[in-house]
């Protein structure tokens, strides 16, 4: 398979050998960021229509086709109207606060991009204590959503900040839950060390099989519910709310949202991906020599993408099927199913590794 | 059949007591109150009351002892909906009702001079435009009269200064129009709600007075745009029986075909509404996908989609297609029950509409009657209330057909009527459609239409409630005062009742469940 | 789910789910219902009853059959009708002329009063659709095309459909053509019917000839393609005499 580290380091020794370390580590930075603006752009893009054209045809509908050949253009056009859209202050709203609002979320949904492991040797943040990192830097995005509904001053928008903090606070619990069940399986917090390891053994989701499998999909629903995704999306909740946290925000700044949104939405599919399917592993099978082979030639980043659109398309099923929760609703379903079943789940996995019944 | 009727006039003074004792004889619903300026007998009311248990009618006419400063007694301890019209007699009539807790203007702007529906109106009080935004008025307004026998006005604030009032309107996803609901929040539960409502009345009553007979027909589609067929079947209806007119049979057929089918057009749009709000939006267009048959074949046979204009006075516009069988045959046999299972798989089953549904909004059948919630929303809280069955019209009394009534009286309840209906709906049309008798499609009526002198009062069952048409006439080829009952008007009454206590969420479920349409409420 | 103990009450919870997830996976692969307009508006009909706008029909001579007697504009409640009218003296007596017949669109509510009130089938409404404009001025129309005129009915048997106010006008009947306008229909049948049997001879004679030149060079294509044309014109043309012919024959009857 191939490394993704031969180019860096290529890049790396290339820079050293002309440069001060300063300036290489400079420009370094200033590639990866590059690099990370770019796919979460593109990635942006991609995401949106996808998602207009799969509930479309959930919907017996065509989704848009108006603009460019299948409407391909449509989301560019989109957002050359977002980014030229007046953007409107409020005298009574929190200046400061109401415009670092956007800034934190979507800052918190980069870090947490730049975390997935897209092929080996091409991750941005990677060390030992990955998947912890991971947790603590997405809760920043939270913080972002209630400043967005406490500065805007307007009625709507606190109601759905004040929902978006319970449901995001008690979901993450379980996607804690669920990501220690997986580390127990694991052994590695690791994500490089993760896929490796699942390129090795095989997928976690095999070798873990029933409670790897149950943890799967609850960390779905939990995913989706940190995202703020139907059947969980109260707190922009339209019917009831109008827009929730961001009725006040117009131009880029709403931008930033609907970016952050999808994003996040893209980084919980990825994330999925790289903890259950592998990641970048491909599907290998012992003793299949030749299958192997193949599998081997397709590079790593396809196959991650390969997954991660394989889990948005459950994703997307289930958005488009559900009508939304209403907030009580949601916390039972977090306090009273979800948080049980994911300590549960923890007990039988730590016993199933502990007792060696899994899949090697 | 004649519809004339014949109020027993009461005098102001004993109008309270002679309402409780009918009331105590069985008259226990009061279907509609109409302000009437008589012109030299001066303003009064007519009330229109109903047995519920044998859908016999009785009418009560009071007219006010001062024509300058007209007041009544109020009858909202009787009846809950009494409230509501009255404060819309008191906007269009300026008749003052005693004790009323809340006789604030309902659809006029509160800065309004005048009452327009008085026939002695000056039209040059107001501008032609407002040019500055409505006020809306922070303080309910109590007529009582004092011990010198003068009225006193006596204001409360609605809301104290310290609550949280958000806007549920008037633009908003899920009021179903324009509507404006004042909301007090306690954290998510709601504790009060104020309807304000008129941003899109156009004073149809009023203009038809000024307009012949065929010409108040045209307005009658633009109220309850989910009930067009029958709304215009309703004044058709009354101005035929008035003028002692048969229609053939043929028309009594294709009228109940076309209200059945509206009503099952209603009732689609209802459940996707209703999803919609709930946020499953694929239920919503699986819903609209199937609107779209019925909309085709009115099309074909009507030539409008929305807006009919199908019954006429003494017939219908036009015969049906010849597609017509063949098309509605498709409708009820294929794609109807299609899309019926479909919404039960993916939306009634659903355990989190379930949850949503059930146990909420409950409204008791004393309650439904009290606020004169017909229709499926009375029908959910054990009320028998179709008028199909109560006092059958057109071809109903040929045909069989359940009344759908549940004993809930909760969203869940409510939503089951509706679907179940669709079911019945379908199974009248089928035990139509095969045998639609031969005959002309129009009667031959005189160039002017002149409704002999009297009073007129006829009621179809709407889609979503009991739609009366008051007519009263002079003798002339305009009306001399019509006036609609409106089915959605006491089913925004009743929002407040239903809502408290429950989340804001829940107002969402409940207002869709209760289903009013805001251009039928703002005639 | 208060009544249910919490696992039948957790288990037929995710049954629901997975029977909604079934419909919508299964809606996945359905036809899709969406109208791809405008590219098909070349096959989307709406109904031939459909009220988009109202028009005033002419005929090939353009001549309309309104005399201008306005009792559309007294029937119409919005007033989108204006019917400016002239009186002229047509041999020695006055008659009244249609000038202009304006319809404003814009304020028009399609009510059908003034098409089930017009005594002469003058106007009808339009299945059109399409009628977005720039500007609100744009939709206020003439209906009567410049230079038309009423149609002269034929010596009438019966003067009596003569204009006069709506008094005498049957304000909710279809008025059934008039007895001399329908003879008037015959005469044209016929016309038409000997136009198009013309028409289908002359076609047969051609595509004859076609095919006798194509006989007389068979290696030619080009003229075997005409041949063959010219035959399938005359057939076309043929049927077309034939329709025309029943519908004489239907009139007649």
């Amino acid at each position: 398979m191939f490394d993704f580290n031969i180019v860096t380091q290529w890049l790396d020794t290339l820079l050293m050998s002309f440069l001060p370390a300063w300036a290489t580590v400079l420009i370094e930075c200033v590639l990866v960021a590059l690099a990370i603006i770019t796919l979460y752009a593109v990635f942006a893009i991609v995401m949106i229509y996808m998602e207009r054209k799969v509930c479309a045809w959930f919907q017996c509908r065509l989704g848009p086709d108006r603009v460019g050949p299948w409407g391909l253009l449509q989301v560019f056009c989109d957002v050359l109207k977002m980014m030229t859209k007046e953007i409107v202050n409020f005298r009574k709203t929190d200046q400061l606060l109401h415009r670092a609002a956007p800034f934190l979320v979507v800052t918190a949904s980069m870090v947490t991009f730049s975390c997935l492991p897209w092929n080996k040797g091409a991750q941005i943040i990677d060390f030992n204590v990955g998947v912890f990192f991971f947790l603590a830097i997405s809760s920043i995005g939270v913080v972002g959503i209630l400043l967005a509904g406490w500065s805007a001053n307007n009625k709507y928008s606190l109601i759905g900040a004040m929902r978006s903090g319970a449901q995001i606070i008690s979901y993450e619990l379980s996607i804690g839950m669920i990501m220690l069940a997986m580390i127990c399986l694991t052994g590695t917090m690791s994500f490089s060390e993760i896929c490796q390891q699942q390129e090795n053994l095989g997928w976690n989701i095999i070798r873990g099989h029933v409670p790897a499998v149950l943890c799967f999909i609850l960390y779905l629903i939990a995913g989706n519910a940190e995202c703020n995704r139907g059947p969980f999306d109260m707190p922009e909740a339209e019917s009831e709310l109008t827009a929730g946290y961001h009725t006040e925000y117009s131009g880029m700044d709403f931008g930033y949202y609907y970016l952050a949104e999808y994003m996040n939405l893209f980084i919980c599919a990825g994330i999925a991906a790289t903890i259950f399917l592998g990641g970048w592993a491909a599907p290998l099978i012992p003793d299949w020599e030749m299958w192997n082979e193949i599998m081997l030639y397709v590079p790593g980043f396809v196959w991650f993408l390969m997954k991660v659109f394989f889990v948005l398309m459950l994703l997307l099923w289930e958005r488009w099927t559900f009508p939304r929760l209403r907030i009580d609703q949601l916390l039972n379903l977090e306090w009273k199913y979800m948080l049980p079943m994911t300590m549960a789940l923890l007990v039988v996995m730590a016993i199933c590794v502990s007792f060696g019944f899994i899949w090697n | 059949m004649s519809n004339q009727i014949n109020p027993t006039i009461v005098a102001a003074a004993e109008l309270h007591a002679t309402l409780a004792s009918l009331k105590a004889e069985g008259y226990d619903f009061l279907e509609v109150l109409t302000g009437v300026d008589w012109g030299e007998e001066g303003l009064g009311v007519v009330y229109s009351l109903t047995k519920t248990a044998t859908g016999e009618m009785t009418h009560v006419k009071s007219v006010c002892a001062d024509k300058d400063n007209p007041y009544l007694d109020s009858a909202c301890d009787l009846w809950a909906v009494a409230g509501i019209y009255e404060r819309e007699a008191y906007d269009f009539y300026g008749i003052k009702f005693l004790n009323n807790p809340d006789c604030r203007r309902v659809f006029l702007r509160e800065d309004w001079i005048g009452f327009p529906f008085r026939k002695d109106y000056d039209e040059s009080q107001n501008p032609e435009f407002f040019l500055e935004s409505e006020p809306i008025s922070d303080k309910a307004v109590c007529f009582t009269l004092a011990e010198d026998g003068k009225v006193k006005k006596t204001e409360t604030p609605i809301f104290g200064k310290n609550d949280y009032v958000v806007n549920i309107g008037p633009q908003h996803p899920s009021t179903h129009g324009v509507l404006h609901f004042r909301t007090r929040l306690d954290g998510e539960t709601v504790t009060k709600i104020d309807a304000h409502m008129g941003y899109i009345h156009r004073g149809i009553e009023k203009l038809s007075e000024g307009y012949a007979y065929p010409q108040c027909l045209a307005l009658t589609d633009r109220m309850d745009y989910l009930g067009a067929m029958q709304t215009r079947h309703a004044l058709c209806m009354c101005v035929e029986q008035a003028l002692g007119i048969e229609v053939s049979d043929r028309v009594q057929v294709i009228r109940t075909i076309m209200d059945e089918l509206q009503r099952i057009d209603s009732h689609l749009l209802f459940f996707s509404c209703l999803a919609q709000d709930l946020g499953a939006t694929t239920a919503f267009l699986y819903g609209f996908r199937d609107r779209e048959e019925i909309l085709k074949i009115f099309e074909k046979t009507c030539g409008g989609r929305l807006i009919l204009n199908y019954n006429m006075i003494g017939g219908v516009a036009y015969d049906l297609h010849p597609d017509f069988v063949k098309d509605v045959h498709r409708l009820i046999d294929e794609v109807i029950p299609h899309g019926l299972k479909e919404y039960h798989e993916i939306f009634t089953g659903n355990v989190i509409f379930q949850t949503r549904a059930k146990g909420v909004g409950v409204l008791s059948k004393d309650d439904v009657i009290s606020y004169g919630c017909t229709g499926g929303t009375g029908r959910a809280s054990g009320w028998h209330c179709d008028l199909r069955k109560l006092r059958p019209y057109a071809a109903y009394d040929r045909v069989k057909f359940n009344e759908i009534t549940f004993e809930e009286g909760d969203s869940m309840a409510r939503y089951m009527v509706r679907m179940k209906e669709i079911e019945e709906s379908c199974s009248i049309i089928r035990q139509l459609i095969d045998n639609i008798p031969e005959g002309s499609i129009q009667e031959k009526m005189k160039p002017f239409i002149k409704v002999p002198e009297g009073t007129y009062y006829s009621a179809v069952e709407g889609s979503r409630g009991i739609l009366g048409v008051y007519l009263e006439s002079k003798g002339d080829k305009t009306p001399y005062r019509l006036h609609y009952r409106s089915t959605g008007l006491p089913l925004v009454n009743v929002m407040d009742k239903a809502c408290c206590g429950h989340l804001l969420a829940d107002l969402i479920t409940i207002g869709g469940t209760i289903d009013y349409i805001i251009p039928d409420v703002d005639r | 789910m208060e009544n249910k103990s919490y696992f039948s009450g957790l288990f037929s919870g995710i049954k629901s789910l997975c029977t909604g997830l079934k419909v919508t996976g299964r809606e996945l692969f359905t036809k899709k219902v969406t109208e791809r307009y405008p590219e098909n508006r070349k096959n989307n009909t709406v109904s031939e009853r459909f009220r988009g706008v109202l028009a005033m029909p002419h005929n090939e001579n353009n001549e309309h059959k309104c005399v201008g007697c306005g009792i559309c504009e007294m029937n119409c409640p919005n007033g989108t009708i204006k019917v400016e009218s002239e009186m002229v003296e047509v041999d020695g007596k006055k008659k009244k002329q249609l000038v202009r017949y304006i319809y404003d669109h814009g304020s028009c509510i399609y009510c059908m009063l003034c098409t089930r009130s017009c005594p002469h089938g003058a106007i009808t409404f339009q299945p059109e659709f399409e009628s977005a404009v720039f500007s609100r001025e744009a939709l206020v129309k003439q209906l009567n095309k410049p230079g038309s005129k009423c149609a002269e009915k034929p010596a009438p048997a019966r003067p009596a459909v003569a204009p006069k106010p709506a008094t005498t006008a049957d304000v909710t009947t279809p008025v059934a053509p008039a007895a001399p306008e329908s003879d008037d229909k015959v005469a044209k049948l016929v016309a038409a019917a000997k136009k198009a049997a013309d028409n289908a001879a002359a076609a047969k004679v051609a595509a004859e000839e076609a095919a006798a030149k194509a006989a007389a060079a068979p290696e030619d294509a080009d003229l075997k393609a005409a041949a063959d044309e010219a035959a399938a014109k005359a057939a076309k043309l043929a049927i077309v005499a034939d329709n025309v012919a029943k519908k004489v024959a239907e009139a007649q009857a």
